[in-house]
């Protein structure tokens, strides 16, 4: 092995140089060809490195690969996840339009309740009350839980005996509905905090808010008509609840 | 599910209202159970039905039937439907008669009528006087989120603080409700509702979150309206107790003296009491 000197320093033959035994990278390490007699895993990628094993391991490489072709068929045959998980893209999106745009709604749409509408727009407020730097995760996911309860408690004890809300479906109405508020939290980062706009804006979401919570609970029991406005207040402090935490 | 009525009808129990079938299912919803099967009141069963669905069989089977015979013996006889058949112009007038106790012209006797168990009274929906319980409820609601709005223009709101309002509302209806059911002992009638009483006492939320909205606009509003809700719920109270005494108690203790200083106490105590809760 030769030496390997930096260029530059000239040769000097009388110095004692410490021997460094110097390896030159070598080979990558040839795999030893199969004797007969010793079963040797190979590193070849693909099946026939399981053939090499084959006679120790026959039991578990048939299961395995019988296993594998059966997940293979298994597979194709599940419905898409967002079929499983219920979750129904178009029907939130119509569900959203239907409180945003006041007039015009076919409000039917809310009779089939689902959370996940409610659910993103929980994230999506929380979002923007960290924009103002309020960290309301927990408390909008808290308020809303017993809102949603509050509402369930009020709705049934006043339809009496016909009462048809259930806590899902109330939960469900309350986190559609509070899409104006979504609004209000992305506007009030425009507007200076003290002042008469905010308490405006403050009033007519709220407000908002409260319309379309009492115009879906109404359609979906039609007895309480004659009950509308004290449900509707309800509503409003739900609301109004809501609005603080935008607010202050 | 039926509504049992586990004890047999006491002279003021049976408001006439038996068998409410409170019906929870929608299409797609879990089937409801058979009738007869021995549930009873909505918020307890449905509650926990609706909301752990099978689960809530497995976990709560045994503990549900504990706290079902509780509850239905503590609210045995009494029919919480009752203090909620409302309709809009009931709150209205009601309202009015709180605020403004000295303009009700009419009686303050709550319109009774005979029935095979014994004297029942007439729903909120027919009788101004009948006692109800939405507006209570709604009155601690809105004593909490004004409690919560007047903190927040003094600069002292955040989250915690909605916990500590509705401390400090039931805190208050609280001390309202011990008053009034300490007055009907010593009068010697226990025989009165719970949820009467709860409700007689829960009116004066309502005096306390006028007064909370008037922290908000200035010092003086908040004396001013401090002093007139006290005072008006003194006198509404002691219209209704003096009622209630006389309903309740044997004829010839009527009319006493001792009534009278039990009702000039409550009226009296009740201005500390709004000042107490209403300081912020």
């Amino acid at each position: 092995m030769a030496q390997r000197r930096a260029p530059g320093i000239p040769p000097q033959q009388h110095q004692q140089v410490p021997f460094v035994p110097q390896q030159q990278p070598q080979a990558p390490m040839r795999p030893m060809p199969p004797t007969p007699g010793l079963p040797f895993l190979s590193f070849d990628i693909g099946n026939s490195g399981y053939g090499g094993s084959a006679p120790l391991q026959q039991p578990g490489y048939s299961s395995s690969s019988s296993a594998s072709t059966g997940f293979g068929a298994a597979f194709e045959d599940e419905p898409p996840l967002l079929e499983e998980l219920g979750i129904n893209p178009s029907q939130i999106l119509q569900k959203t339009k239907s409180v945003l745009i006041p007039f015009r709604r076919n409000l039917n749409l809310h009779e089939d309740a689902d959370l996940s509408g409610p659910f993103l727009f929980c994230i999506l407020f929380g979002l923007c009350q960290l924009l103002a730097g309020k960290l309301h995760f927990g408390v909008i996911l808290g308020w809303g839980s017993l809102a949603s309860g509050f509402l369930y408690t009020v709705a049934n004890l006043l339809s009496g005996t016909r009462g048809t809300l259930d806590l899902y479906r109330s939960f469900s109405l309350v986190g559609y509905s509070l899409l104006p508020m979504i609004l209000f939290s992305a506007l009030s980062l425009l507007v200076p905090r003290q002042g008469a706009p905010i308490y405006v804006m403050a009033g007519l979401i709220v407000l908002w808010c409260t319309w379309s919570c009492t115009s879906l609970l109404v359609v979906l029991s039609p007895h309480s008509e004659e009950q509308k406005r004290l449900i509707a207040y309800a509503c409003l402090i739900i609301y109004m609840a809501f609005a603080l935490l935008i607010i202050f | 599910m039926a509504w049992q009525q586990q004890q047999p009808p006491r002279p003021m129990q049976p408001y006439g209202y038996n068998n409410f079938v409170p019906q929870p299912g929608m299409p797609g919803m879990p089937p409801q159970p058979p009738p007869g099967s021995g549930d009873s009141a909505f918020y307890n069963s449905d509650l926990i039905r609706t909301g752990l669905g099978a689960y809530g069989e497995k976990l709560f089977g045994s503990s549900k039937d504990y706290v079902q015979s509780n509850i239905s013996r503590f609210l045995a006889g009494q029919d919480i439907h009752y203090y909620f058949q409302l309709n809009e112009q009931y709150v209205k007038n009601k309202l009015k008669i709180i605020l403004f106790p000295f303009l009700h012209k009419g009686h303050w006797t709550r319109i009774a009528e005979q029935v095979a168990g014994g004297i029942t009274y007439k729903p909120p929906r027919y009788d101004i006087n009948a006692p109800d319980l939405y507006i209570p409820l709604m009155a601690l609601a809105t004593y909490v989120v004004l409690r919560c709005y007047a903190l927040g223009f003094t600069g002292k709101f955040s989250p915690a603080v909605m916990q500590s309002s509705f401390s400090h509302g039931i805190g208050a209806w609280l001390v309202e409700v011990i008053l009034v059911k300490g007055m009907l002992f010593a009068v010697g009638s226990g025989e009165v509702p719970w949820l009467d009483t709860l409700a007689y006492s829960g009116y004066s939320l309502v005096g306390m979150s006028v007064s909370i909205a008037a922290t908000i606009s200035s010092k003086y509003l908040f004396y001013f309206a401090l002093l007139w809700t006290g005072i008006c719920m003194g006198v509404f109270l002691v219209k209704t107790l003096k009622r209630v005494f006389l309903a309740e108690v044997r004829s010839y203790e009527r009319d006493s003296s001792k009534h009278h200083y039990l009702l000039l106490f409550v009226a009296i105590a009740q201005v500390p009491i709004f000042l107490w809760f209403t300081r912020l």
